[in-house]
């Protein structure tokens, strides 16, 4: 027995022997700023992220052309110190700094650019953000082009024979629109200049009869080799004679298809940051290059260590060329995913920034009378997709009825209670240039009674029990909760809220597998397209089966609005406000000057939008808007060079409407300790 | 008349007071749970958002929760599901398990290394996956329902006791007892269910009572997977720890629902102590 | 999951069952041979595959020479369940809704090709075993990750392990210390003080989910009082509150199982005889009631410690200890097929070795069973 004691105390003191061991490795004093980033970073590969977890991180470590300044969110010269535009607005010379380095002492040249943007593009990357490069020239042939003359060529031709065999007299129109739906046509004859493949198509709309079909699979094999030679010719070309060239280490020169007011912002976005040529081709690194042994950086501050699952710290670079305006000398973002967790993290002092929904949201309506606690709109919104391809939400009436029966104050005032913004609209307030459209739904029982009655439910009798969708979150489940009771009482229907993990969640959506399930979009920028391109029929996000070919023109024409403005005819008269979009197009015809033409042309793009956003929202509803985000946060009195609201340039004020801080500018002072 | 064995366990048991306190207290609970929404009027679904968060007053006995429902209504109507899924997950995996490692421990030899070398593979898939395979499996219809979460819950449940009841059995194995009615010709089946059971039941039933705590917990875990429910205790209990925190605490929302669970357990262990003696061969008279 | 791969997984299990009845003799042979593939795949992760074959070589020899028959016949179990057990999983991965390249923005045929491509995950089950297992013993490596980039899961699991299996080993060790002695004592006088502390504990420790403890733990020691770190990973301090928070759960298991044990020995004749005998109390519960009670508790024990010892995600997470449970769950939850397996393996092996271990304690503590074991082989 004694022996067999000793023999477990021995296990028991190797056993703590073994625990030390594992500290030795993880031990670190918190650095300067510590900040909550509830996501650990996958990558920190410009081609391979997609989240603002992995921005956080890359804007402290990398550079563009551009920068955010703090204060105003507008881009600043950062590895560009000069730009010259073309009257035109398509050609951009950028001037690059010529104290610009890298991390290993290299210097930053107009050739990394180069490099940078062609690895983006490479279709064989499959970088989620390439199309942020979409603008520049040849661009988007380069990383699409190969890949939808496949499609059009393999899956498409094989099941366009399959039609044809299927209905060897005539090709019914539904059978027609169903092959379509079914291998994205539409997708992948975008923008052909053949007329015949565009009159074809259009014929086949309403049906072709089979005489016809040889001639359309010529078409679109035209089609796909036309892709084919173009796209082969683009990836010949970008980068090195066209879209964006070198024309010495430190002239960068980018062509653009049309003129884009927002490109120094697209070059303030980290999918268009250099990437060190020289350390990524090393061979044998592969998917390690960004690790802390290897990595090299241009920006502020460069990646000193990085441990899964506890923190990645980075300190001030040496090398930055504006390392003097750099206060911090070190930060660490600590990947915290559980809200309590976090939050006694930041009240016990060993983090000085909880951004927006990192902490426990049933504490909101305590933490939200602390002086740390701020708040402000955010770019993103709430909302329901309908599957509109399930009888009885293939009905409009039935959708709106839906939307209309939503008390939506309640769940942004008790539910919620952080005072986001109930809405109708998809388009959150405060993008610059965009007046929205006046929302025709309101909360109306009555007429939602009235609605769904026309439809054939009076009293909700007869129609089905569905459910909501929604993935594992507590908050979701709630806002289902109230909804359904919402439902029950005012439209007399039952609906069953249930959950699913968020890849079940995404298979069940992308298969139309639901009835009704919950969704959320944030911006990725400034800018209506960002949510209301979402929309397109087929569109890989769009999820609800709904699709229309007059949203779909409206937003292929404010994608590029010279083009509308040399042809808008077909378009207009389908339009709710052709008369001021009329006015709108002769007048930028008119304008002469490039400045005030491109005001002019910006301005018919916001109304083009305008026109898409109330087709969706007021006609159609294939969706149903709960509410618009609000940004809110922790942070420590500490820290400074955090803005709330920016100021323009011109000393015009608006929200910090994405929760930005560039860690740059950021610093810290202690009145006090660091302690609770 | 001679009493038969259950019957003098009966009246063991009925001289046990605190197991018949623990079985009084279970039935009122669950007569609580299954009949109180309905004769009270209580609504667990009904949401009035204004009054969330409200601690416990005379109109909303236990308080409302998030979004303004009434707690009183939810821990009576989360009982039913958590009582129905603890006793009969509980009551699967007792049967599976206590007949597989009956079987297992008693023949021994190759017959038991396979069956728990199957024990061990059931161990080693991840639960994760199976659970989801088993959401695939019912429709849509049957989410909510309770078939499923028995499955889900049985799945797993079983394995432990498996082993705990071959380890009882292979050491009872090769004692005189069972030696001795293997001499006199009793059949396999009746040195099982005779002999080697009452002498297993202690551990069992200490084991069992144990895991219906488990299993209602673990059922909370499903509902994260989509596979829980409609209300269970797990879930308020797990919804009232997510407000524990230094900053604010909703205490009724974790007090209630632990405090019923608490009381079931408690009087679940009162009652499997008496069931333990009154079974036990050893103090029969 | 097509009717072939059914079958295959059938085929797979059968072959299972028929290690279980390989002879002795050919049994050695075979284990070493088992020995010596597990040790190779296993160092090769971390060395060359020379040296690995080396250690191998060395380790097969050992076990061919030392190995008691049981563990003999468990590894020759081991192995090719493993390999069933990889394949068994891949399909139910598959199986599963989600892939691990599905994501908010929708990538294109094109792009997911490449992807697949790139981290070797085709989109047939089958395809996808041979790939995995091709990659594990040609160029020993468990698969780069999906979801964290630039790292294998290797790199991921191998710091990890160490913090779960010591602070796993630390609140076994813990649970037993608290819920033996509080089981024994409750035994021994039944419906005592003791007794209803232990029924208590029970209590507290079974109904209570261990995040719940762990979050009042963080609350008290932490926050109020400020004794502890709230979180994190570093020094001895940060091991207290996880371990307490692990180990509760299995001490309230512990204690009652023990308290049952004892209750029933005590019982039993041949205590009563040694205490006829005269002998002391003590003795008589050192020397026997406590061996014979603890049957129930070391059962329990062999998946308890296999279980604790490979982390929890929920006890990781709220006390930032960088352990391997967060990987089990992130895995799962993010489709990252090859930490999915990883995690299973480790898993597998640790319940395999603790059962072993179990088996080999009920000898230990029932001596009769050791001649009945070699009576069976």
């Amino acid at each position: 027995m004694l022996r067999s004691l000793l023999g477990i105390l021995l296990v028991f003191v190797c056993g703590l022997l073994a625990v030390g061991v594992t500290f030795s490795a993880s031990s670190q004093d918190r650095a300067e700023f510590a900040f909550i980033n509830p996501v650990e970073p996958r990558s920190l590969d410009p081609t391979r992220i997609n989240g603002e977890p992995e921005g956080r991180v890359l804007d402290a470590l990398f550079e563009g052309l551009t920068y955010l300044d703090a204060k105003s969110l507008r881009p600043a010269p950062g590895m560009a110190e000069s730009w010259e535009i073309s009257a035109d607005g398509r050609r951009y010379v950028f001037r690059i700094r010529k104290s610009a380095r890298w991390s290993d002492g290299h210097p930053v040249t107009a050739h990394d650019f180069c490099f940078a943007w062609r690895r983006l593009l490479d279709p064989s990357l499959g970088a989620e953000y390439a199309g942020v490069l979409f603008p520049v020239r040849d661009a988007e042939a380069y990383n699409t082009y190969a890949s939808r003359a496949d499609s059009l060529e393999q899956p498409i031709a094989k099941a366009l024979s399959a039609l044809g065999r299927a209905h060897p007299e005539r090709i019914p129109s539904a059978a027609f629109r169903a092959f379509a739906s079914e291998q994205h046509l539409e997708a992948a004859v975008k923008g052909t200049p053949n007329a015949e493949l565009l009159s074809l198509l259009k014929e086949a709309d309403a049906g072709l009869p089979s005489s016809r079909l040889p001639l359309l699979s010529r078409a679109l094999e035209s089609e796909a080799q036309r892709l084919r030679s173009e796209g082969a010719l683009a990836e010949r070309r970008f980068g090195r004679e066209t879209g964006v060239v070198a024309a010495d280490d430190h002239t960068l020169i980018v062509e653009l298809n049309a003129p884009t007011p927002y490109f120094l912002e697209l070059t303030a976005f980290y999918p268009t940051y250099p990437v060190p040529r020289w350390v990524i081709e090393r061979p044998g690194l592969g998917e390690t290059w960004f690790l802390p042994e290897n990595i090299v950086s241009n920006g502020p501050f460069r990646l000193a260590s990085w441990r899964v699952g506890d923190r990645i710290r980075m300190v001030k670079s040496e090398t930055y060329w504006g390392k003097d305006r750099v206060r911090l000398k070190s930060v660490d973002a600590l990947p915290i995913e559980n809200g309590t967790t976090a939050l006694n993290m930041y009240l016990t002092g060993q983090a000085d920034w909880m951004p927006t929904n990192s902490f426990p949201a049933d504490l909101i309506d305590e933490l939200k009378k602390r002086p740390d606690f701020n708040k402000g709109p955010a770019l993103a919104v709430y909302y329901y997709r309908v599957n509109t391809t399930r009888k009885p939400f293939n009905d409009p009436r039935v959708r709106k009825a839906l939307s209309m029966a939503i008390d939506r104050e309640v769940i942004t005032r008790d539910v919620l209670a952080i005072g986001q913004e109930p809405t109708f609209r998809l388009v959150p307030p405060g993008i610059a240039g965009y007046e929205p459209p006046v929302p025709e739904l309101r909360y109306d029982l009555a007429q939602a009674r009235a609605l769904l009655a026309d439809a054939g439910f009076p009293g909700g009798k007869g129609f089905p029990k569905f459910g909501i969708l929604f993935n594992t979150m507590e908050a979701h489940k709630k806002i289902a909760e109230v909804i359904a009771d919402q439902w029950k009482r005012g439209l007399g229907i039952e609906a069953n809220g249930y959950n699913q993990e968020w890849q079940a969640y995404q298979a069940t959506t992308q298969l139309l597998d639901y009835d009704l399930s919950r969704a959320a979009w944030i911006g990725d920028y400034e800018d209506p397209n960002t949510f209301l391109e979402l929309y397109v029929t087929n569109g890989g996000n769009n999820q609800t089966g709904w699709g229309s070919r007059v949203y779909d023109q409206l937003i292929a024409a404010a994608g590029d609005i010279e083009r509308f403005l040399k042809s808008p005819g077909a378009l207009l008269p389908e339009l709710r406000e052709r008369e001021k979009i009329q006015a709108l197009i002769d007048a930028a015809l008119a304008e002469q000057e490039p400045a005030a033409h491109l005001v002019l042309a910006n301005r018919l793009r916001m109304a083009l939008f305008r026109e898409a956003e109330a087709l969706l929202i007021n006609d159609a509803v294939p969706i149903i808007p709960i509410y618009f985000y609000v940004n809110n946060g922790l942070v420590k009195p500490r820290v400074h060079g955090f803005y709330k609201e920016l100021r323009d340039p011109d000393g015009k004020k608006r929200p910090n409407l994405r929760d930005r801080h560039p860690l740059r500018e950021v610093w810290v002072e202690d009145g006090e300790a660091h302690g609770p | 008349m001679r009493d038969g064995p259950w019957a003098a366990a009966a009246r063991r048991l009925s001289r046990n007071r605190p197991a018949l306190l623990g079985a009084a207290v279970l039935l009122v609970l669950s007569l609580l749970c299954v009949l109180g929404p309905s004769l009270l009027g209580l609504d667990a679904m009904l949401t009035s958002p204004e009054l969330r968060n409200r601690p416990p007053s005379s109109e909303h006995w236990f308080g409302t929760d998030a979004i303004g429902r009434d707690l009183f209504a939810r821990v009576l109507v989360g009982g039913q599901a958590s009582l129905a899924v603890g006793v009969v997950a509980t009551l699967v995996s007792v049967v599976v398990g206590v007949s597989y490692g009956m079987v297992a421990g008693f023949y021994g030899g190759k017959l038991d290394e396979v069956m728990m070398r199957f024990v061990d593979f059931m161990y080693g898939l991840p639960y994760m996956f199976l659970v989801i395979l088993i959401m695939l499996l019912f429709s849509e219809t049957a989410r909510g329902q309770m078939l499923p979460v028995f499955v889900a819950l049985g799945l797993v449940q079983w394995l432990t006791m498996a082993r705990i009841v071959r380890g009882q059995v292979l050491s009872l194995r090769h004692r005189e007892f069972v030696l001795a009615a293997e001499l006199l010709g009793a059949s396999d089946l009746r040195i099982l269910s005779r002999h080697l059971l009452p002498n297993i039941t202690g551990v069992v039933i200490v084991y069992a009572t144990l895991m219906v705590p488990q299993v209602i917990i673990l059922e909370s875990f499903l509902s994260f997977l989509g596979l829980g429910v409609a209300l269970s205790w797990g879930q308020l209990v797990s919804d009232g720890i997510a407000v524990v925190n230094p900053v604010r605490s909703y205490w009724w929302l974790l007090v209630w629902p632990g405090a019923f669970l608490g009381l079931t357990l408690l009087s679940l262990n009162f009652l499997g102590d008496g069931l333990r003696d009154a079974l036990d061969p050893k103090s029969r008279e | 999951m097509g009717p072939k791969e059914v079958v295959a997984l059938l085929v797979g299990l059968a072959l299972l069952v028929g290690t279980v009845f390989l002879p002795p003799r050919p049994t050695r042979w075979v284990s070493a041979l088992c020995v010596f593939a597990a040790a190779f795949v296993g160092f090769r992760i971390a060395l060359s595959p020379a040296a690995s074959a080396v250690i191998a070589t060395g380790l097969a020899l050992a076990a061919f020479a030392y190995l008691p028959a049981l563990a003999q016949r468990r590894v020759v179990f081991l192995v090719p369940a493993m390999v069933v057990l990889i394949f068994a999983t891949t399909l139910l991965m598959y199986a599963a809704p989600g892939n691990p390249f599905a994501n908010e923005r929708v990538a294109t045929p094109t792009v997911e090709a490449a992807l697949r491509a790139k981290y070797g995950v085709p989109k047939s089950a089958t395809d996808f075993f041979f790939v995995y297992m091709g990659r594990l013993i040609r160029e020993g490596t468990l698969g780069p990750s999906i979801k964290v980039l630039g790292r294998s899961v290797e790199d991921l699991l191998l710091p990890a392990f160490p913090v779960s299996v010591s602070l796993g080993l630390f609140a076994i060790l813990l649970s037993v210390a608290i819920g033996a002695s509080l089981g024994v004592i409750a035994g021994l006088k039944k419906n005592s003080a003791a007794d209803y502390a232990s029924m208590a504990l029970a209590l507290i420790g079974v109904s209570f989910p261990n995040f719940l403890i762990g979050a009042g733990l963080m609350v008290v020691f932490a926050i109020w009082l400020g004794v502890l770190p709230v979180a994190g990973w570093g020094g001895y301090a940060h091991l207290v509150m996880p371990a307490i928070a692990l180990a509760l759960p299995s001490a309230a298991v512990i204690a009652r199982l023990a308290r049952g044990g004892v209750v029933e020995v005590m019982q039993q004749d041949y205590i009563r005889a040694a205490r006829a005998k005269g002998l002391p109390e003590s003795w008589v519960v050192v020397r026997h009631a406590l061996r014979g009670a603890l049957t129930p508790v070391v059962s329990y024990l062999g998946p308890a410690a296999a279980t604790t010892m490979t982390g929890s995600f929920v006890v990781e997470v709220l006390f930032g200890v960088p352990g391997m449970g967060q990987w089990f769950v992130k895995g799962a939850v993010n489709r990252d097929y090859s930490v999915v397996l990883g995690t299973a393996i480790v898993y597998f092996g640790m319940i395999i070795v603790f059962n072993l271990l179990v088996d080999l304690a009920y000898v230990w503590l029932d001596p009769r069973l050791r001649t009945q074991k070699a009576g069976d082989a």
